[in-house]
């Protein structure tokens, strides 16, 4: 999830030049200002595409077009059918391995199953394709084999990442629930489980994105089905790269729009949540 | 109808209040704790202290000390929070004037920055605790509502703790502790960081809820002289002993104590005004401190 530079009341002042808070540390800037600079960033981009010198990348109008081509495609090289494929695999995997995930990194309040949170955390070193032998023996070429392989690569960063949340509760908050005469089970619902979920949502954003990155990897190297990222294989090795280009920009604009669900969904459910960013 | 056998009178009291059961014992506490270079830290050692129960009053009881002196490593062995290396702690749940050894959740305590389940509103965070422990979810509402009621926080009821300002929170924590029928309270630090109205509105918010029972005990930990001096009906000073050459020697104890209803400074409004408080306070700040 993408995060954002908070303005500290005590150092944001308004110096009445919105130009000059533009530029300063945590300068005060409004809404106003602050869609212009987004707008100004969008600008930049665009020019910046459209006279780059890059002669490897494709113009916007090329990339258009690209879109056009592979809206027409017919069945399994089309569009609607890739995006779809990649999608579907995308949603299972962060909801498996955020299940999954959330069940080891709470576990490791409990000292017995620290030793497998840590292990399960070292394993994001190594390679995912590491583990193809293991997949395969236990997994059926195709649709298994990518969710398994998809959910696996992410659980170890997700761990990762969750088991951070966890560590990072304040101590004062176990003892407020110990002296409240909270029981085992009380402490690890209200100290441990119920406030981090908000914070468990940051996590699962931030590693949906990394997702991304390896549902490419994992369709490349498991083409049976098609998906985004076999269709990024085979128009790279075809030298079209104005098709892969647009389904980077469709990666894109889904991951935007994941974030946003995610970041939606953490307000609705944790209207804390909100304050807590404020403050 | 006032029971006046059980309940508290305010205001001084025309003679010197009979002393009841014991309702805190500690005996000869120690505390030690292992350093990475391998030898003991001894943060306390025959750390001793009795509370009893006063008639017609509630304790209100101050533990003193500069920085470093211990208070909050006895704070948590009298909230049971840690176990202590040698001595025993031993409290009285008040029903059966029987002690027995401190458990977990005898003791509240409100601890310094005044924490609180961030994910819950002011309301439900009275309420969790009370339905955790056994209370109905209708009666642990009406009390929470009575309570916020009581103390001015009504507004509050539905904000988010983040959302409070420092002496709401601390209200708010307060009765958190309330909210479980425990007669035993730890303040820690209450007095710290507030300026001087804010500091008497804290000890008349301590002071109006401990006159709500006669076995109401506040234990207060604090190193604010004056305020301590101002609440409290028995105030202790902790520290270390030192040797010959003025060297403190690890361990703290209670170095003295004072009987402010001895002293006829309990209970009184105008205690500010009085000699013997200048004199006492003199002697603690001046005198005492400084050999901590």
């Amino acid at each position: 999830m993408e995060t954002s530079a908070k303005s500290p009341a005590t150092i944001a002042s308004d110096s009445g030049y919105p130009l000059r808070e533009m530029v300063r540390v945590y300068g005060a800037v409004g809404g106003f200002a602050r869609s212009h600079i987004v707008i100004g960033w969008i600008v930049l981009f665009l020019l910046v595409w459209f006279f780059n010198p890059i002669k490897a990348m494709p113009y916007p109008g090329e990339v258009l077009t690209a879109f056009q081509r592979m809206w027409n495609a017919p069945g399994s090289s089309g569009l609607v059918y890739n995006v779809y494929v990649t999608l579907k695999l995308n949603l299972v995997g962060v909801l498996i391995s955020s299940v999954l995930s959330l069940v080891i990194s709470y576990l490791a309040v409990i000292p017995l199953f620290q030793p497998f949170n840590k292990f399960v955390q070292w394993l994001r070193y190594i390679p995912i394709v590491g583990f193809n032998l293991v997949f395969l023996t236990l997994f059926a070429i195709g649709w298994p084999m990518k969710v398994a392989m998809l959910t696996t690569g992410m659980s170890f960063f997700l761990v990762t990442s969750m088991t951070g949340v966890i560590v990072g509760i304040p101590q004062m908050k176990y003892e407020l629930a110990r002296v409240l005469g909270y029981n085992d089970w009380h402490v690890f619902y209200s100290v441990v489980v119920r406030p981090t979920l908000p914070a468990m949502i940051d996590m699962i954003a931030q590693n949906a994105a990394m997702g991304w990155v390896m549902i490419t990897a994992i369709e490349t190297f498991n083409r049976t089905e098609g998906g985004i990222g076999s269709q990024i294989y085979a128009y790279t090795s075809t030298n079209q790269l104005a098709e892969v280009y647009a389904y980077l920009l469709i990666i894109g604009v889904i991951a935007v729009l994941e974030d946003g669900l995610l970041s939606l969904i953490k307000r609705v459910l944790f209207p804390y949540s909100l304050v807590a960013e404020r403050a | 109808m006032a029971d006046p056998n059980t309940d508290c009178i305010p205001g001084p009291l025309d003679q010197m209040p009979e002393r009841l059961e014991t309702l805190l014992h500690i005996e000869n506490v120690g505390k030690e704790f292992p350093m990475n270079d391998g030898s003991t830290f001894v943060a306390l050692k025959d750390f001793t202290l009795e509370i009893q129960n006063i008639k017609n009053k509630p304790q209100i009881v101050s533990l003193l000390g500069p920085s470093g002196s211990g208070k909050t490593t006895a704070l948590r062995i009298i909230a049971g929070l840690d176990k202590p290396t040698s001595g025993s702690v031993l409290i009285t749940n008040g029903a059966e004037h029987q002690l027995r050894p401190v458990r977990v959740g005898d003791v509240g305590v409100v601890f310094q920055r005044y924490p609180l389940f961030e994910d819950l509103n002011v309301l439900h965070n009275l309420i969790d605790p009370a339905v955790r422990s056994g209370m109905s979810k209708e009666k642990a509402k009406d009390k929470a509502l009575r309570l916020l009621d009581e103390f001015d926080l009504v507004k509050q009821g539905l904000a988010w703790p983040l959302q409070l300002s420092g002496g709401q929170r601390q209200r708010v924590a307060i009765l958190q502790q309330l909210m479980l029928d425990r007669h035993f309270i730890i303040l820690d630090e209450p007095f710290s960081g507030l300026d001087p109205v804010n500091i008497l509105n804290v000890i008349k918010l301590i002071s109006n809820i401990a006159h709500q029972h006669t076995l109401n005990t506040f234990l207060i930990i604090t190193h604010d002289v004056t305020s301590a001096l101002i609440i409290s009906d028995h105030l202790y000073l902790l520290g270390r002993e030192r040797d010959a050459g003025g060297v403190p020697q690890q361990g703290s104890k209670v170095m003295k104590q004072y009987d402010l209803i001895a002293e006829g400074l309990a209970y009184r409004s105008d205690i500010e005004d009085l000699p013997r408080f200048s004199e006492i306070r003199k002697e603690i700040r001046l005198v005492e401190f400084p050999k901590l």
